[in-house]
């Protein structure tokens, strides 16, 4: 599982590992059914503190795209809420037209030409 | 296609040798013969009749060679999977024609199965047998070597965008080693528990160590996870991923996934020497990392192209700046 966090994000860790993770699964590294691994070895790569990934992942069952099972770990449950997955895109393109010197509103300009 | 017309004619060759041997020398032998020789000596512990004799060997040889032939299908064409089908099933063969031999010879001419003694030198001969025959049969077929064309393959990079910080983790269970683990975890307690309220006998003393053995060896094979993390390979073994290998990104040229079976590097477990060894603990998909100093460490564990990617990436970024 491929994990990436941004240095510069303002928002809570465990919301970022949370985005981390549902970008790995929507990336498809891993299917429904597969296993995640464990949150202590996510932890350990990230260099956070395990309870950090364990609330990122219970976020992640609430939202859906998790199942915990005990005696199975943590497995994947469905596709990735398609809300959640936009708006995280939709954040990471806003930082992106920020670094390029566009604003929100440029952003959104360019949005309605889209259609 | 060639080496399985051969393997077939050496089989039927071998199995023919066993069946016809014991026949013709059926008049001169003892009913029943003497079969099996304890650790104590040369003396006989166990017997049994000619038909017995000639159909343990038989589904043995069947069995073994059925073995080898179905574990080396995969991938017979590469040089080392080739090199080790050939070394089991004519070295195997041999030491079938060999204890088979041993075992007439003494039983030649006895008056009872009790008579048979076995001479010192039978069993390190036919074990040096089996050795050379091992040995040529994997130096025939050691020709041609690999097509190194074939590894040169295109190694993935991932794009790392700047402020971002990436890691990668993957892990890999076997469920059939973790069976074995507990089976052993099962036969060790028994044992000892056996052993400490001495009802133990010899066959205690044998099995406890052997059972030691395979649950440490379950223990550390039954698991893998692999992190890549800042400029540090971690490969932890086992359910705790302890002990754990450290390799430092400094070391590693560049990282590959590549499709390796078992067969293909001598079976499950820690395979080859260091330099070209595989932690293997399923076929598949594996990661290779490609060392500076020009060895290679393979450990079949999922996801291993993204895995590569990033190591490749980090590589870029961080050693070559």
């Amino acid at each position: 599982m491929l994990l990436t966090l941004d240095l510069n994000d303002a928002r809570p860790l465990h919301e970022q590992v949370a985005s981390a993770i549902r970008r790995a699964i929507g990336e498809g590294s891993y299917r429904t059914g597969d296993r995640l691994p464990p949150a202590r070895d996510l932890a350990v790569a990230m260099g956070i503190n395990p309870n950090t990934v364990l609330r990122a992942l219970r976020d992640l069952r609430d939202e859906g795209l998790l199942e915990f099972r005990r005696g199975r770990g943590v497995s994947v449950a469905g596709r990735a809420d398609g809300r959640a997955l936009l708006t995280q895109r939709a954040r990471e393109l806003l930082e992106e037209a920020r670094r390029y010197g566009y604003s929100r509103d440029d952003l959104i300009t360019i949005l309605e030409d889209l259609t | 296609m060639r080496s399985r017309v051969i393997a077939g004619v050496w089989w039927l060759l071998v199995a023919a040798a066993l069946l016809l041997a014991p026949l013709a020398l059926r008049d001169r032998l003892p009913d029943p013969m003497a079969t099996h020789w304890g650790t104590t000596g040369s003396v006989p512990d166990g017997s049994s009749s000619l038909t017995g004799f000639v159909i343990t060997i038989q589904v043995i040889w069947a069995g073994l060679w059925v073995l080898f032939f179905l574990l080396g299908r995969q991938a017979r064409v590469r040089r080392p999977a080739r090199m080790t089908f050939s070394a089991c099933v004519f070295g195997t063969g041999v030491l079938m024609l060999s204890v088979a031999a041993s075992t007439l010879s003494v039983n030649l001419d006895a008056a009872t199965w009790r008579d048979a003694l076995l001479p010192a030198w039978h069993i390190p001969v036919a074990l040096a047998a089996t050795a050379a025959t091992m040995a040529l049969a994997a130096y025939l077929v050691s020709e041609p070597a690999d097509d190194p064309r074939a590894e040169s393959q295109a190694r993935p990079q991932l794009r790392l965008n700047p402020g971002q910080r990436a890691v990668w983790v993957s892990r890999v269970v076997n469920p059939w080693l973790t069976v074995a683990m507990f089976g052993a975890l099962v036969v060790t307690v028994v044992t000892v528990a056996l052993a400490s309220t001495g009802a133990a006998g010899d066959p205690v003393r044998v099995i406890l160590p052997l059972a030691v053995i395979l649950l440490l060896a379950g223990l550390v094979s039954m698991a893998v996870s692999v992190r890549v993390r800042d400029d540090l390979i971690t490969i932890g073994f086992g359910p705790l991923g302890w002990p754990a290998r450290r390799i430092p990104l400094s070391k590693v040229e560049s990282a590959w996934s590549e499709q390796r079976q078992p067969g293909e590097v001598g079976g499950w477990g820690f395979r080859g020497l260091p330099g070209n060894a595989t932690i293997m603990l399923r076929g598949g998909e594996c990661l290779v990392l490609g060392y500076r100093s020009g060895g290679r460490l393979a450990i079949s564990v999922d996801d291993a192209e993204r895995g590569a990617s990033l190591i490749n990436a980090l590589i870029a970024e961080r050693v070559q700046p």
